[in-house]
């Protein structure tokens, strides 16, 4: 026997279908099943229970009438689900935010009719225009939003910032979307023969090169992780104190051990030496490194480098 | 053996009909379902009460009159229903392409659409994914229903009236009147500790007008209460585009042949600006005034010295 489903979100379906059936009689169980994204199997579940309920002292003239024939459906006798239930914030708060951001992407229609499905929507949330995201429009990014659509291989100007180095490359982006704050092309990477995420906001220059690519298909990369450390990656352990405990809720960490101080310890994969440097220049005598031994003048080091445009005539 | 989705449509359905809020004793009486034993029905009831509310459901627990201390439940129609606002399908199609288009991590995603007449239309290719944040529904449903909020942020108690919800560059903000600086601010969500109490709902007026973004200063440096300074930054080429793309382009004092930038920056926040500089590694230089130059002189000194 398969778990019973949990209550709460097939109570959700069958207050939303109540009301939506009885305001379509005679609609077909096909439709219904594609309109809520539920197969017609659990769709007939639900319709069979709601016979069984209606108001005290439940005598027929009290239940919801139900009649199913050939395939399509009518709801009678259920007035007090005439309307569905009222959005939720986390639902409001959903449909809200993805039509905001998608009007914020470059190229969409402002007064099409996503625009006035979110102005009814806003009016009835009672939100107004306070709810703004912003999706950013970095330079390259509809060149490159193109290039994927057209499925046009180019080349770019590319400023890795975890390496600290600007390169041109080959890429064919099979793919351009906003994850977290940036906008990426997920794209086959000529120079290292793989996948690179490329962040668009790094691209300095976008060239054609007359060349196309087989588009992938079926492939839905947002989401993914922008980066998996590699079991080949060096470990570093930090010791932060307190007040760079934030370190630990914005990286991914394979140990944490929080001291009774308030101070931690954690082991983070380092993809690239000039990302420690950052974090370690900017945490300063917030954070250390603990091991391994290679690392632990990262910091010192980075900053004698630095030292060196402020102090040019001194020898680092 | 009643089943639990029948008792909880029942239960709805009941409490949506009634007049006058019911008394447990009555309402399991009504509802079949319930054991007869008293420890054991009101164990059931509170759990049914939690699941219903969970899914956004308004139970309202309220005196059966005003002389006794009696308490019963109902849900107001008005609570319940959800405001006429006719969608064409054009438009319930719109927004089936949004939610699939842009997940926000978590969120109720397409199953919002049940309540406004389901899926219409196709599902599009996601091209976004938005973070989400404990407290960000409760802080947008305390902006929607205009009520102020505390809340616990770097360890202090703050109360702002909530004016808006931003989400910029990877965060979720808060903005609003701040009763306690007597001004603006902009809290970033993920940094607020704990869960958010709001006050009485319909009390707090946001300007007209008032674009949330606006009130959300960007540069971290100008977050602070310092004197103001510009500083002068000199960034070289390679960084120099992605720099001026997250600072503005009225930022630009200076283009040098190249490709380097100057950047004239006000700062009110010494360690965030400092933070911001030096992680541009030796890419860029503070080139004035001679007290922020010398900031992060000292800084760098100082990580000299503890290595």
């Amino acid at each position: 026997m398969s778990p019973r489903p949990l209550p709460g979100p097939r109570l959700r379906r069958v207050l939303a279908l109540v009301p939506w059936i009885a305001d379509h009689p005679g609609v077909a169980l096909t439709d219904l099943a594609a309109r809520f994204g539920v197969s017609e199997r659990d769709l007939e579940r639900d319709l069979e229970l709601l016979p069984l309920c209606g108001l005290p002292p439940y005598t027929p003239d009290r239940m919801i009438d139900v009649e199913l024939v050939d395939g399509h459906v009518w709801i009678r006798f259920a007035e007090y689900f005439a309307r569905p239930l009222r959005l939720t914030a986390e639902e409001g708060l959903a449909l809200l935010a993805g039509g905001r951001a998608l009007l914020a992407v470059p190229g969409s229609d402002a007064d099409g009719t996503l625009a006035t499905a979110l102005e009814k929507l806003a009016g009835a949330l009672g939100t107004g225009d306070g709810l703004a995201v912003e999706v950013g429009d970095p330079p390259h990014l509809e060149a490159l939003r193109r290039a994927a659509a057209a499925g046009e291989r180019v080349e770019i100007d590319y400023y890795s910032f975890g390496r600290d180095a600007l390169t041109s490359r080959r890429i064919d982006p099979y793919a351009v979307f906003h994850a977290y704050g940036h906008w990426y092309a997920d794209a086959w990477c000529h120079v290292v023969d793989a996948d690179r995420l490329f962040r668009i906001d790094r691209v300095q220059a976008v060239r054609p090169t007359g060349e196309t690519f087989e588009p992938r298909t079926g492939d839905d990369a947002v989401g993914s992780t922008v980066y998996h450390p590699s079991p080949d990656d060096p470990r570093a352990t930090l010791e932060l104190t307190a007040d760079a405990g934030w370190v630990v809720e914005s990286y991914p960490c394979e140990e944490v051990e929080e001291r009774p101080d308030g101070s931690w310890r954690a082991v983070l994969a380092i993809s690239e030496r000039a990302w420690l440097e950052r974090l370690l220049l900017r945490l300063g005598p917030d954070a250390r490194v603990l091991a391994p031994p290679e690392l632990r003048t990262v910091g010192a080091d980075a900053a004698a480098r630095l030292l060196r445009r402020y102090r040019p005539d001194v020898e680092g | 053996m009643v089943d639990r989705l029948e008792r909880l449509t029942n239960l709805v359905a009941t409490l949506l009909d009634t007049r006058r809020p019911l008394p447990l004793e009555e309402l399991v009486d009504l509802v079949p379902g319930y054991p007869s034993d008293k420890a054991s029905y009101r164990r059931q009831f509170e759990r049914d009460k939690d699941t219903l509310r969970g899914i956004g459901i308004p139970v309202e627990t309220t005196p059966v009159d005003a002389l006794g201390p009696e308490v019963g439940y109902r849900i107001r129609p008005d609570e319940y229903y959800l405001p006429q606002f006719d969608l064409t399908p054009e438009e319930q199609a719109a927004l089936h392409v949004a939610v699939t288009a842009v997940r926000l991590e978590g969120g109720a995603g397409p199953e919002a659409l049940w309540k406004l007449g389901g899926l219409e239309g196709e599902a599009a290719t996601a091209v976004a994914a938005l973070p989400t944040v404990p407290e960000l529904p409760a802080l947008f449903d305390a902006y929607r229903e205009r009520a102020p909020v505390t809340f616990r942020y770097r360890g202090e108690t703050r109360r702002l009236d909530p004016w808006g919800i931003v989400f910029r560059r990877g965060h979720w903000y808060v903005v609003g009147h701040d009763h306690d600086r007597a001004d603006e601010r902009a809290f970033r969500i993920d940094r607020v500790e704990g869960s958010v109490d709001r006050g009485d709902a319909g009390t707090v007026e946001a300007p007209a007008d008032l674009d949330p973004s606006d009130l959300l200063r960007d540069d971290p440096w100008r977050f602070g209460d310092e004197e103001p300074v510009v500083a002068h930054v000199l960034v070289d080429a390679p960084q120099a585009p992605g720099v001026v793309h997250q600072v503005g382009e009225h930022a630009v004092v200076e283009r040098r042949a190249g490709g380097a930038v100057v950047l004239g920056l006000p700062v009110t926040n010494v360690a965030a600006f400092r933070s911001f500089v030096v992680g541009l590694l030796d890419g860029a230089e503070v080139l004035s005034p001679p007290e922020l130059r010398a900031a992060v002189v000292d800084w760098l000194d100082r990580l000299t010295e503890a290595g």
